[in-house]
Formats: C-alpha cells, structure tokens, sequence
C-alpha cells in the first residue's frame, strides 16, 4: 500500500502537515474522551460542567448502576440476540443468492440482477412497510427487528463481484471430479472467499447493532427494545422532551439533567462491544470498500 | 431460440443454482414487493379498519379518494418547508463535507511516516462505526449546557449558547457532525486510489525539482480526478437523502423550521399522526424522485467516468 520513501530532510512542510493532522486526530478523539470522562466522574462535577477530557473524582458507580439497571440489561440482550440471528439470517440470504447471481450463464440473470437493483433504489416508503409489519403481527415482536434490513442489495453486489473474480478453473476442475454445483460452492467457493464473507458479516452486524429506527418503528413494548431505542429515548428525552413517537413532554428535562453522567455511561457501555471488534471491523471494512463497492 | 430441449437439461443441471436464490427472492417479495402493494394507500381514503384485523387487506376496501392528498399536502406549508430542507441541507453537506474526505487523504499520504499514517486512519474511521444516537450523545455532551464548548463560552463571560435548539445554528451542527462521522470512512476511497497511482511520475517531478505541494497539485489531485467525478456525481445523485438517521435523532420542535426533511415529515405525518394516507403520498413522492436522481446520475456517471454504481 504505501510507498517507499527516500529518507529526506524534515520541512516545513512536514511540520505543518503533521500538526494539522495530529489536530484532526483530536478533533476526533476529544469529543468522544469527554464523555468517556464523564461516565466515570462524580455527578456534581458532570453538573457543574468541570468535566474536560479526563475523569473528575473517577468512580465507577455510574458505570455499575447503568449495568444494573433492568432497562439496560433488557435491551441489551434484545440487541446481541437480534444482532447474532439478524446477521446470520441476512448472510445466508446474501451469500447463497450470490452465488447464482456471479455464474454469467445462469439463465434469467439479468431480471434477478434487475429485481435487487430496483429494491436498492425504490422503497415503498415507511406507512406501507409499517402496514405490512402490522399485518403480519410483526409489530412488538423480535422479528420485525430481525426482518428490517436482512438483504442489502449492496452487500450482494459486493460478494457476487468478489465472487467473479475467483478462476473459473478451480470450479471446473471440482466439476470434472464430479461435485455437483452446491458441492463446488459450499467446498470450493465458500473457502476461497473468507475475506469478503467477514467483511460483509461485519457490515450486518454492525447495521443491526447500531440500528435504532425498526426499534421506533415497530417496537413499543418496553422489553423488546433495542439497545439503540432505549438510548435514543435516554438522549433525547433529555434534550429535546421527545419521545420515540414523536410526542413531547416538558417534565422530564429538570428531570434527567442530572442524569447526565448515566447517559454518558450508558452510551459508553453501549458501544464497548463495537469497540472490542473495532481493530478486525477497521481491517476488514476498508477491504469490503476497495473490493467491489465501484463496479467498472 | 433454442430448442426447448436445451433449456429443461439446464434447467436440470442447474436447479440447485436456482434454489439458493429461492430465500433471498422470497424475502424480497415479502419485505420489499408486498409494500409496493401499499404505496395505493396514498389513492385511497385509507381505513385500517375497513376489514377487522386486516390492514393490509383494508387498503383494497377503502375507498378512492384520487390524487386528493396529493393537491392537499403539495399546498402545506411545513411541507414545502421540509422539501425546501432536504435540499438545502444535502446542499450543505455537499458543499462542505465532500471536499475534506478529498484534503484529508491527499494530505495524510504526505505524511512520511507509516506508522503514523495507519494510527490516525484507525481514529478517524472510529466515528463511522458509532450510531447516530451514540453521536448525538456525544455531540449533547460536548455542545449541552453543561458542555465543553459551553463551559468555555461562559468561562469568557459570554452567555452559553444554545447549539442544538438554535435555528440559525442548526444546520451548522447537522454538517459539522456529519463531516465528523464520515470524513475518515469517505476518504477510504481516495487513499485507495492515490496507493495505486504510478510512482515514477513523482520520481520524474523529484528529478526536475518539483515542490511537495506542486506534486500534490498537479500530479496526484489530477490523477484523483476520476474518482472525484464519480463520487460527486453519485452525491448529487443522492440529493434528496438529508440524512434522515442523522435528523431523526438530532432535530426538536424548535427548529424544524430548518431542520425538518421529507423523511422526517412522513414519519410524523404517516406515523405520529395517523395520516396514513398523506404520509404514503410524500413517500411516494419522494420515492420517485429519488429514483429518477439515482439513475440520472448514474447513466451521466457512465457516460462521464465509465464506471457507475452497477
């Protein structure tokens, strides 16, 4: 990836270059230690806006409260249960829809191509998506939050080319010794393609993770929330006396502005787990973009 | 035309390649083509109630009501508003976010060291991996009352200011959290293309004594053109997507004069407040235009670049 560089003298170009970049390195870290410095400092220095980039009187009892807190736990476990069965559902769909989609002698390709093209670019909108939810008694239930968004056209796109681009010849010479299609995917193709399965892995689960609105849509029972609509009501509960309905209340602000320090835990505990993946997300999602996000 | 023959022995060859479609077109017609269904609801004086427990089969059996909450929501006010919003914003955004993706990955490839290189990539695609709600929570934190930016304000004497319930400073926050978030991931693309562009055209600017930011000028930004092209042209594309995850989150009564989109319009129409029927039409509308946008922009994106986004 990156060049080799002769070594040269340092300039002033390199200096500014470097400060300004490391400025932008802050301008990104800095608002994200603040909260972190938030959740764990005691609530009178959160209140009394003390709280810069570093706890103030570190504790961690608002951390343990956040944990302890039934809502929290509930709704967390709504989100790890519908991340893992939402991922796994969605990447069977996409994976297996692929495969016959990148075989160019596969007859009717182009009107299948044409159907996941169209759904990409043409959505019915949310009244009808919500009619439909409500008429197949999906609404408060789990699985509208595992049905929302389990096919991504552009994720099948993105292994059906990365699929192409494997030799034919591999698949041929399984052919002559006599596997049969599902045979040479499941034995050939699967194994030969790890790479783009993780980073499409990575894709849904963190679309399911982070995914707030199927929550607002379809889900008003306090414990199928996800994890993401507890805190969306948390957050802006807090500051805008909105809730997921769209209906406001003013008693709520005095309220919760002490609560400020538990927002700021509950958001950090939040986004531990994407934290802990982070590292593999970062390797595997830059792959997943310069594969096959462009088609020539 | 081939013989029919020909077409069932493929047909038993390959059956199997057609059942592992089978899922995937089952889900699509239920999620994705049943809604289309639906989309009547905006022709209809819709009653949910018109079959007992049946929504859905309630639109058939509602009556027709013509293009009546078409004429009725094109004449609101808060609908114009929010129409006249979605494009602004996305005007906005594209005018001051889409360059810095651009500056950043051109800038950061001139910084000599690697390691260096690769830590700051890890920070500043962090953000695109957190939610909207994890953002905005981060923004409340930083711009609330009781927040850095405030704490400095009044720290000078001045009065603490009201970043998130301000109209005339709304928009601001809207494209600065939005440049925050993406700038790193949009830059991927960039940094891709500059890592697979020629050396020696630089080590030829190096022999005849080309300045650093000569060589970004007219050698690597030039040879970045194309990508540029296509990614603009497929921005402009997308104009009528705001940002509804980001608003959704982000925007309060007091300012939906300048922050209230088409998105947001139709889930408080559509399912605040029970319009079924006006909330389907914008949909609708908006629906249709974005698709004609998308399309355009992708037959000009061929035509220009030769490449699109299928």
């Amino acid at each position: 990836m990156a060049k080799v560089k002769k070594h040269k003298r340092v300039t002033v170009f390199d200096i500014v270059n470097v400060t300004v970049m490391v400025l932008v390195g802050l301008i990104m870290l800095l608002p994200i230690l603040n909260l972190v410095a938030k959740a764990f400092s005691s609530e009178g220095n959160v209140i009394a806006g003390n709280v810069l980039f570093w706890p103030v009187e570190f504790q961690t009892g608002t951390i343990q409260y956040v944990l302890m807190t039934p809502e929290f736990s509930t709704s967390f476990f709504v989100t790890v249960t519908v991340t893992i069965f939402g991922t796994l559902g969605a990447m069977l769909l996409t994976v297996m829809a692929a495969y016959p989609l990148s075989k160019p002698h596969l007859k009717g390709r182009k009107f299948f191509l044409y159907i996941f093209v169209f759904i990409m670019l043409f959505s019915a909108g949310m009244v009808p998506n919500y009619i439909l939810f409500r008429t197949l008694h999906l609404t408060n239930t789990i699985f509208a939050l595992i049905f929302s968004g389990m096919l991504s056209s552009f994720n099948l796109f993105l292994i059906k080319n990365y699929f192409e681009t494997l030799p034919e010849v591999i698949e041929e010479a399984a052919r002559i010794d006599g596997a049969s299609n599902m045979r040479v995917f499941f034995s050939v193709v699967l194994p030969m393609s790890l790479p783009v399965l993780a980073t499409v892995t990575l894709y849904y689960a963190v679309g399911y993770w982070s995914n707030y609105f199927a929550g607002v849509m379809y889900i008003t029972d306090a414990s199928l929330k996800p994890l993401q609509q507890y805190m969306f009501d948390l957050v802006t509960q807090a500051t805008s006396l909105q809730d997921t309905t769209g209906n406001f209340s003013d008693v709520s602000q005095a309220m919760n502005v002490s609560g400020e320090n538990i927002r700021a835990a509950t958001i950090v505990v939040s986004t531990i787990p994407i934290l802990c993946v982070y590292p593999f997300l970062q390797k595997y999602f830059v792959k997943g973009i310069t594969i096959g996000s462009v088609k020539g | 035309m081939k013989k029919k023959g020909g077409t069932l022995k493929y047909l038993r060859q390959n059956y199997d390649l057609y059942l592992l479609l089978v899922p995937a077109l089952v889900y699509v017609l239920i999620f994705h083509l049943l809604p289309m269904f639906g989309i009547l609801i905006a022709f209809k004086d819709y009653n949910m109630f018109q079959v007992p427990g049946n929504p859905f089969l309630s639109i058939l059996e509602s009556p027709w009501a013509g293009f009546k909450y078409f004429e009725q929501v094109f004449k609101r006010p808060e609908f114009l508003q929010a129409f006249a919003n979605t494009l602004i914003i996305s005007v906005y955004k594209i005018i001051f976010t889409f360059p810095l993706p651009i500056i950043f990955a051109v800038f950061l490839n001139e910084v000599r060291s690697t390691k260096f290189q690769k830590g700051l990539q890890l920070i500043v695609y962090l953000p695109h991996f957190l939610s909207w709600v994890v953002i905005y929570g981060i923004f409340v934190s930083f711009l609330g009352s009781t927040g850095v930016i405030n704490s400095i304000i009044t720290g000078m004497g001045l009065e603490p200011v009201s970043f998130l319930m301000d109209s005339t400073k709304f928009r601001g926050i809207l494209v600065i959290s939005d440049a925050w978030k993406e700038i790193g991931w949009s830059s991927i693309i960039y940094f891709a293309a500059i890592a697979g562009l020629d050396q020696e055209c630089f080590e030829a600017a190096d022999v005849d004594g080309a300045t650093r930011m000569q060589k970004i000028w007219y050698i690597t930004v030039p040879s970045l053109l194309p990508t540029i092209v296509l990614m603009l042209i497929i921005r402009i594309g997308n104009i009528m997507n705001a940002g509804f995850d980001q608003i959704f989150v982000f925007y309060n009564p007091t300012v939906y004069d300048v922050a209230d989109i088409i998105g947001t319009y139709v889930y408080r129409m559509g399912l605040g407040k029970l319009e079924f029927s006006t909330g389907t039409a914008v949909g609708l509308f908006n629906s249709v235009i974005s698709m004609i946008l998308v399309l355009s922009s992708n037959f000009i994106a061929r035509k220009a670049t030769g490449k699109g986004i299928w």
